[in-house]
């Protein structure tokens, strides 16, 4: 059944449905009551910044006289924003429609999806662990304000409940560096796992299977997969923060020890809900991480594009120190409508749109 | 036994999890922010019912649990399982409760269903996609769920409660998504 014949029959999902509108309009409130710019970001561009795990989606522009020229649609507005922060624009915020291919069969993507952005200037990640904070509980209190009748279950604004539990949102929220939460959950010394080699050992010992060509970046998310990130956000949010390197291709590294990098995610009842950064801002570094990228893309077959040169010259330009942060939006709607399937936020999900 | 790839995977699949045979509750890609995909699955265990998560990275191979499709009539309740009788060989088979899940709710005595079988045991059920079923309980004079919009709830003959529009009635028969439990049309 689609979702509008769903809608006709069963009109109590409405309710769940219009949690969208309700987030979107607290978000925006959020922002521009701290003064910052809302900008839109193009849905089609002829460049991006190649990411070697992302499938993208192309297309054929074509001029008058029938000319072609290759097109693609974005899987972030990031570039885009952050030449608007060399150019000047100061603490800034998007929240457009994303694209990522090869992204189905997933409770928790959608091949098109809403993604907010945003970036300070003059800021680093910590200012930004503080924005998601505040969003997320300026979000709540909006949403138990709008509620028409009031829920059953008495919460206070800084509670909310998902798959019936209850989360307190009050600040802080746990943080916890990614080598502390490897300790406390998998047992495991980071530091001391760095290597291709030594993670492999470790897996193997707890009973995983481990093929010669795995990368380390593979190892190390299985093992993560499996025994920490179950474990995340439970009951309260999680700050998960300073990732190993690897990990963290677009964060600057971290001043007192350069095999960690300054990233993080937030989780809210195993939901990964948004991926931060103290933002690079060196031209030349980013240029090489770029070529390495590129290389990357060539030799898993990914669909070659042209690299977004202009984001280079506008590093080069100077870009101000700056933390920013992706928020799947949609995510963030499954958490306030507690639902486990992206698409019961959607009016038309992608099963919807394609038939399998 | 036969090797797959967690590419094969499809919902009610048997596979073998620390050497124990396994249903395929759910799973689903996950992208770990930067990388490779991986595939997070919900295994149930054949043998003590348990339900727990397991994320294999995509690719990764597996055993397959070989199981056979046989068709069965519905006999009755017994204890905690459901004993099903194959349409040819009369043999019996239990079925227990917490390896039909959901579907006890819309199971019919003497209705034939594909039921699947291991060795000498049957492990679950193909359900159907739809199945249709009498109304025997419904309000005529109810108003509604007046803050949701126009529903109420009534009773079909296997005693499961299903949510329904204001105009079915009883004697009425209607389809369900036994998946979801819920009213997809009156038929």
């Amino acid at each position: 059944m689609k979702t509008w014949q769903m809608l006709k029959t069963h009109p109590e999902l409405w309710e769940r449905y219009f949690i969208r509108e309700k987030v979107l309009t607290a978000i925006r409130r959020f922002f521009l009551d701290r003064k910052f710019h809302e900008v839109e970001t193009p849905y089609l561009t002829g460049s991006l910044p190649p990411e070697s795990y992302l499938d993208i989606f192309e297309t054929t522009l074509l001029d008058r006289n029938r000319k072609s020229m290759r097109a693609y649609l974005p899987t972030s507005p990031e570039p885009f924003i952050k030449k608007l922060l060399v150019a000047g624009i100061g603490n800034c915020f998007a929240i457009p429609k994303s694209f990522r291919n090869t992204e189905d069969k997933s409770c928790t993507h959608n091949p098109e999806f809403t993604i907010l952005e945003w970036y300070r200037v003059n800021a680093d990640y910590s200012d930004i662990m503080a924005d998601c904070e505040e969003l997320v509980l300026f979000i709540n209190a909006y949403l138990q304000r709008s509620q028409k009748p009031p829920s059953a279950v008495s919460l206070k604004p800084t509670e909310l409940t998902y798959q019936g539990k209850r989360v307190d949102i009050s600040t802080p929220w746990e943080r916890l560096t990614v080598s502390e939460a490897c300790m406390k959950y998998a047992k495991i010394d980071l530091g001391a796992t760095l290597t291709r080699s030594s993670i492999a050992e470790i897996a193997k010992k707890k009973g995983y299977q481990v093929d010669e060509n795995d990368s380390w970046e593979e190892l190390f998310h299985l093992i993560f997969l499996n025994e920490v990130e179950p474990n995340l956000g439970r009951g309260k949010p999680t700050i998960i923060y300073d990732y190993p390197v690897q990990l963290a291709a677009l964060a600057r590294t971290k001043s007192g020890d350069p095999r960690f990098a300054e990233r993080f995610e937030f989780y809210i009842e195993g939901l990964e809900l948004g991926d931060a950064y103290s933002e690079l801002t060196d031209a030349q570094e980013q240029l090489q991480r770029f070529r390495e990228e590129e290389a990357e893309r060539k030799r898993l077959g990914k669909t070659e594009h042209p690299v977004d040169m202009d984001f280079i010259d506008a590093l080069k330009v100077g870009m101000p120190p700056a933390g920013g942060i992706a928020v799947g939006v949609d995510r963030l709607i499954m958490l306030f409508a507690d639902t486990t399937d992206i698409a019961d936020t959607l009016f038309f999900p992608m099963r919807d749109l394609f038939d399998a | 036994m036969s090797t797959i790839s967690t590419a094969d995977f499809t919902k009610g699949m048997f596979i073998e999890f620390k050497g124990e045979p396994h249903l395929i509750v759910e799973f689903q890609h996950v992208n770990p922010g930067k990388g490779s995909a991986f595939v997070r699955t919900r295994l149930k265990s054949l043998k003590t019912g348990k339900v727990q998560e397991f994320t294999y990275k995509s690719g990764e191979s597996v055993v397959e649990v070989p199981v056979a499709t046989r068709e069965m009539q519905y006999l009755y309740k017994e204890g905690n399982s459901y004993l099903f009788m194959d349409n040819f060989s009369y043999e019996q088979f239990n079925l227990p409760a917490l390896l039909l899940g959901d579907y006890v709710n819309y199971l019919k005595p003497n209705d034939t269903y594909q039921i699947l079988i291991n060795g000498d045991e049957a492990v679950g059920v193909r359900f159907p996609k739809k199945v249709r079923l009498l109304v025997t309980e419904a309000d005529e004079g109810a108003k509604g769920n007046t803050v949701s919009g126009a529903t109420k709830t009534v009773m079909v003959e296997t005693g499961a409660m299903v949510t329904v529009p204001l105009f079915i009635k009883q004697g009425d028969t209607i389809a369900i998504d036994p998946e979801t439990g819920s009213y997809l049309e009156r038929a």
